[in-house]
């Protein structure tokens, strides 16, 4: 049995905040049941849960939850709110005879006068409270929310359009999230390694819960970089892999390798399995299906460049290159550096998604970001570099303009074995023609890298 | 680090070089001990991964003899502990890893092998 829960979400990645809440859920074997008229955008929602409790986890757990009521009423104005508070008085009248309370009235996009929030408290006095008010320490809160259209980027007075809300609720508070103070903790510019690669502490958050990162599970990152995502997943208690064609990365300048100070730093250092150098697509991995989830950031070729081992093709005639002498012991940080080729982004999505079914469990995640040109996207985008056996679960934008990155979480749905991946124009081929996927299309994350340096403007690139 | 769970897992990938790839031999290596928080769903969840011939050798080559030859059916608090340390506890810092079939060296430093192949070593 559902009851109606009033979930208030932070004001930011609202294209996140399902999938957030929606994971988070899974992680805990619980049911959410989202309402026919959902609408991303607006702060509130109603939601269906079956318990306080599912409510706590949730607050305790998703980044973008900010509280959560137990939901009471809703109105265009405040005659509508009253009349459904009254009607339904089963609700709230166990708390009428002696219980301590307080009430906040606050608003979403606007601050109220204390006069009129004043007032609006007193138009509940029909419920007839008669325990004490306890504004430091009282046992139940009502929470009246007032919400107001975005009137973002143009001036007015404090108070002007005071009462010319969307919408109001009401309800009683369960908890307040307390998941959101983990965005201050995991802060970049704090944080004792980081790089300009290092993902912002919120999103890494965010691509944590997408993996449903909790103990006894084994995560990896292929291309960790400075491990933005191994101090989150860590942090919710799994232990973490991580590898990058450049030794650098991952070590910093100081003996003791950068991550793993980092990660002592946030006390997960223990949780960081090992940290190995190596080009993916030239990779030492035994067997696959070893790992729960896979969380990473590829690179696109704007700050990381998207490389791997090899050299760029040479025009016919060229004479033979020499071939450098048998490498001995060498640490990675040593002068010999491989040479490398372009790696072009959808190769490399596909190639992603290849090696997360080969090394995934059954049911285990693959959530990475891919960039994608905001007025090209299509949906069908994705559908390119689906492979059988995998299956998309969300796809959250995040929109920078006339480019975004769209956070995909993939499921492994089948709990057959796959060979790894070949790395080559064929063998990708061959597996996007055995998923039937429009093969034919062509996806807007195609060629990221030339499209962002001139400037998204399609007339400079298509022919 | 490279923990004795990483070596098991790790396999040479150097061109052509296909059978007889793994495990890959220690040597010059100086270990570390450091405790881990022992989780036996995961160590649990785990074995179905491991070549435990390979595992049992490596832990042997470093001082621990702490595990049975052959894999036990029965799966006690005692193995999984001793099994726990062996495949979370013990780090080589220092050393190479060496390939058995084509003696690719894939050396360690501060932890972090590096397992990156030169140019003509890739297919
Ligand atoms: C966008 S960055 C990842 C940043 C990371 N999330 C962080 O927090 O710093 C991409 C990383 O991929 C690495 N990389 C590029 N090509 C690679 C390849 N073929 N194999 C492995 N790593 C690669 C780069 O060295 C870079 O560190
Ligand atoms: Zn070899």
């Amino acid at each position: 049995m559902y009851s109606q829960y009033l979930c208030q979400f932070a004001q930011v990645h609202e294209q996140f905040r399902i999938p957030e809440l929606m994971s988070v859920s899974e992680l805990h074997g619980f049911n959410i049941e989202l309402p026919d008229d959902m609408d991303v955008t607006r702060p509130f929602m109603i939601l269906g849960l079956e318990s306080d409790e599912h409510a706590r986890i949730l607050t305790q757990r998703c980044i973008l939850v900010k509280s959560i009521c137990e939901f009471y009423a809703r109105g265009k104005t405040y005659e509508e709110l009253h009349m459904q508070t009254r009607a339904d008085p089963s609700k709230w009248a166990r708390y009428v005879e002696n219980t301590s309370f307080k009430m906040k009235v606050t608003a979403y996009n606007h601050s109220i006068p204390q006069t009129r929030a004043r007032d609006v408290v007193e138009d509940f006095s029909y419920m007839g409270m008669l325990g004490k008010i306890d504004m430091i320490q009282p046992e139940i809160t009502f929470v009246c929310y007032e919400e107001y259209v975005d009137k973002h980027g143009t001036t007015r007075e404090k108070h002007e359009g005071d009462g010319e809300f969307r919408e109001v609720f009401f309800g009683r508070l369960i908890d307040e999230g307390s998941a959101r103070r983990l965005v201050k903790s995991f802060d970049v510019k704090k944080r004792k390694y980081y790089g300009n690669t290092s993902m912002e502490a919120e999103i890494s958050l965010l691509m944590a819960n997408q993996t449903l990162a909790s103990p006894g599970m084994l995560i990896y990152d292929p291309f960790v970089g400075t491990g933005s995502m191994a101090y989150t997943t860590a942090h919710f208690g799994a232990l973490f892999f991580g590898s990058d064609i450049d030794g650098r990365q991952m070590r910093g300048k100081a003996e003791s390798p950068g991550i793993i100070r980092a990660a002592a730093q946030y006390g997960v250092d223990k949780r960081i399995i090992d940290l190995c150098t190596f080009d993916v697509t030239q990779n030492p991995w035994r067997c696959g299906e070893m790992f729960d989830a896979i969380v990473t950031d590829p690179p696109y070729g704007i700050r990381a460049g998207a490389k791997r081992l090899g050299r760029k093709a040479r025009p016919s005639g060229a004479p033979p290159r020499t071939v450098a002498p048998r490498s001995e012991s060498r640490p990675d940080d040593q002068p010999y550096i491989p040479p490398t080729k372009p790696y072009e982004l959808s190769a490399l999505a596909t190639d992603l998604i290849l090696l997360s079914r080969y090394l995934l469990r059954h049911n285990g995640r693959l959530v990475f970001f891919l960039p994608t040109v905001t007025d090209e996207y299509e949906e069908v985008d994705v559908q390119t570099m689906l492979c059988e056996g995998m299956e998309v679960v969300a796809n959250s934008l995040q929109d920078f303009g006339s480019w975004g990155r769209r956070l995909i979480t993939i499921r492994k749905t089948s709990s057959e074995k796959y060979a790894p991946p070949t790395f080559e124009p064929e063998g990708r081929r061959l597996e996007l023609e055995k998923a039937d996927v429009a093969s034919k299309h062509v996806p807007a994350h195609k060629d990221f890298r030339m499209k962002y340096f001139k400037k998204f403007n399609k007339e400079d690139y298509v022919a | 680090m490279v923990r004795l769970i990483t070596h098991n897992l790790l396999a040479c990938h150097a061109k052509g070089c296909t059978t007889n790839n793994f495990p890959l031999q220690f040597k010059d290596v100086s270990i570390e001990l450091r405790e881990a928080e022992l989780n036996p769903d995961f160590i649990k969840g785990f074995l179905p991964r491991i070549e435990w011939k390979a595992l049992v050798d490596a832990a042997r080559q470093l001082g621990d003899t702490t595990l049975p030859s052959e894999m036990p059916e029965m799966v006690d608090d005692e193995f999984l502990k001793n099994l726990h340390h062996v495949l979370l506890e013990m780090h080589v810092e220092e050393g190479a890893m060496i390939c058995p079939n084509c003696s690719h060296v894939y050396a360690i430093s501060n932890g972090i092998p590096n397992m990156l192949l030169a140019e003509h070593e890739i297919a």
